[in-house]
């Protein structure tokens, strides 16, 4: 990348207890949509909670387009340019969705009422909701819930966006139309993006993260993530016990990642099959698949 | 009539005072009579739509559309920027858990039944030992992520949290002390003395924000009501009459207490930023780590 990062991250870590949810993470993240792809406990929801400066970094420090958050006047810049998502977004069932996110708008410093309104109206349009936009968020659907909670995010036209696991709960065409907006705030935007679903990133994604156990496994191209499993996947009609992972395909044979036996009938790799190869390691999360 | 001329049979508009209609600049009484026979006349009326300028009809449409689409004010909103509170504080403060009606009636029914019990024992003490604490109750719940659904995301907004914080203590201790006032006025026997609350109720509330800034928002106003209690626990034991909070010199303690614990809450401010490393994150971030 010839430009220079949005965030840039150093030696990030959070302690819970003795634990590490976070364990020295250093990132750089450009404009375009990331993916943060991880079994949970990995740590997906702290780092954007972190670089979201809802929660403090125990080491470690990051910027965001040159700005420190570790002071006051830092802090309150990169919350200016900051989209947030959080993971269990919370509503006032009583708001309809146009004023939660008028709401949200009024809590982002758009104080002029007229433009405030305006910039709801179009982030309501972008997620799709317009139609129901007078309606009380108690009466909304799950799915109409998180794209409220997008909307919610997506106002005030913020440079970064941290969306965690937005499409979980949402059914195949909610997916569809979750990613396709997405996709379009990742234009001109940098957008972070946690999720246990390969697919997602596979549709959305320019550059992915790996992480588990709090720890970095892999930062590059989806494509990149793919290749690391090339010449590492077979197909057999028993399960193979020397495979790192295998499960049982729709067509009845195994499908195993690993050191492929001799001759073994090599197949095609996914960028799943990367994504379990980079977490190998973590017998306790790639046994589960 | 300038603006309205003969033609033949029919009267129609003049062309200039379309356009000034159009604008919106026409002035009465003029306006009244193109209004009326703009009503009658359809060729005076496709004459004030090509007299028009197309952008500001554009415009209009777009901000009847817009006044359209606004959200309407629940109650408590609607009666804020009836008083002159700007539309979009009056929006932070609807969401404000505490000036709820359910929060609300809680309160009033609680007054009542104070109120009821002072008749009954003949002695305020009771209503003068709740009600500061309400005040106090209030101010704590609609702070923190307890009550408010929105915590995370109003901790990541650049609005100021303690900006926010006095916004919504201005609110929460108008309608709470309003309420007081009402039950207050409920015991006109006792003429003055009745109203020995207030200080005690102001004191009670700056200590709890000041020490929320350090203990956070569940142990400090916890901690000062435990304080208030025991003091009057002990107040009743050891004098006979008015207890001692109630007396003068016990007025002028709340009254020094309420102004140190505003000057530190001032000092504090910053505390309130929801900065990182504050005791109201720590809890909330231990809820759920993936």
């Amino acid at each position: 990348m010839t430009t220079a990062p949005t965030v840039s991250a150093s030696g990030l870590t959070v302690r819970y207890g003795g634990r590490p949810a976070l364990d020295d993470v250093s990132l750089c993240l450009h404009e375009g949509v990331t993916g943060l792809l991880g079994p949970n406990g990995a740590g997906k929801t702290t780092l954007l909670r972190v670089l979201a400066t809802a929660v403090p970094a125990d080491r470690g420090s990051f910027t965001v387009l040159g700005h420190d958050p570790g002071t006051a006047a830092g802090r309150q810049e990169v919350r200016r340019l900051l989209g947030y998502l959080p993971q269990t977004p919370g509503f006032h069932p009583d708001f309809t969705a146009f004023a939660f996110v008028d709401y949200v708008a009024i809590l982002k410093e758009l104080t002029d009422r007229a433009g405030r309104h305006r910039e709801v109206r179009r982030v309501l349009e972008a997620v799709g909701l317009s139609d129901v936009r007078a309606r009380r968020i108690k009466r909304l659907s799950g799915g109409m819930r998180q794209r409220v909670a997008l909307a919610a995010a997506l106002v005030g036209d913020p440079r970064l966006l941290l969306l965690d696991e937005p499409t979980v709960g949402l059914d195949p065409e909610q997916r569809m139309r979750f990613r396709e907006v997405i996709a379009e705030a990742g234009e001109g935007r940098t957008v972070l993006l946690s999720t246990h679903q390969t697919e997602d990133v596979a549709m959305l994604c320019h550059r992915v993260i790996v992480t588990a156990h709090g720890r970095l496994r892999f930062e590059g191209t989806p494509a990149e993530l793919t290749a690391r499993a090339a010449g590492r996947v077979w197909s057999s009609t028993e399960r193979d016990p020397g495979a790192r992972a295998g499960w049982r395909t729709g067509m009845g044979t195994f499908r195993n990642v690993g050191d492929p036996p001799k001759g073994a009938e090599l197949l095609e790799p996914t960028l799943e099959d990367g994504y379990l190869l980079v977490l190998d390691g973590e017998p306790a999360e790639v046994a589960s698949v | 009539m300038r603006d309205v001329k003969s033609d033949g049979a029919a009267w129609h508009a003049d062309a200039e005072d379309l356009r000034a209609y159009a604008r919106g600049e026409l002035e009465a009484p003029r306006l009244w009579s193109v209004d009326t026979h703009l009503a009658a006349c359809a060729p005076c009326r496709q004459a004030l739509a090509e007299a028009g300028d197309p952008l500001a009809v554009d415009l209009g449409w777009e901000r009847l559309d817009a006044e359209l689409d606004a959200p309407r004010p629940g109650p408590v909103e609607a009666l804020l920027t009836r008083f002159g509170v700007a539309d979009h504080i009056a929006r932070l403060l609807a969401a404000t858990p505490v000036l709820r009606a359910s929060w609300l009636g809680a309160v009033m029914l609680v007054l009542a039944m104070t109120v009821a019990s002072v008749y009954a024992m003949d002695s305020p003490t009771v209503f003068l030992a709740l009600a500061p604490l309400l005040p106090l109750a209030g101010v704590a719940l609609s702070y923190g992520p307890a009550l408010d659904p929105t915590y995370e995301m109003t901790v990541v907004a650049p609005l100021h949290g303690f900006r926010l914080l006095m916004i919504r203590t201005v609110a929460v201790l108008v309608a709470s002390l309003g309420l007081n006032g009402l039950a207050t006025l409920a015991l006109p026997l006792y003429g003055l003395h009745a109203l020995s609350w207030l200080l005690p109720g102001l004191a009670l509330t700056a200590t709890g924000l000041a020490l929320t800034a350090r203990l956070g928002p569940v142990l400090a106003p916890a901690l000062v009501s435990g304080v208030w209690v025991a003091l009057l626990v002990v107040a009743e034991a050891t004098v006979h009459g008015t207890p001692l909070p109630f007396t003068a010199p016990g007025q002028g303690v709340a009254a020094a207490v309420a102004v140190v614990s505003a000057v530190l809450l001032h000092r504090l401010r910053d505390r309130f930023d929801a900065s990182p490393a504050h005791p109201l994150s720590t809890d909330f971030a231990h809820r759920s780590t993936s």
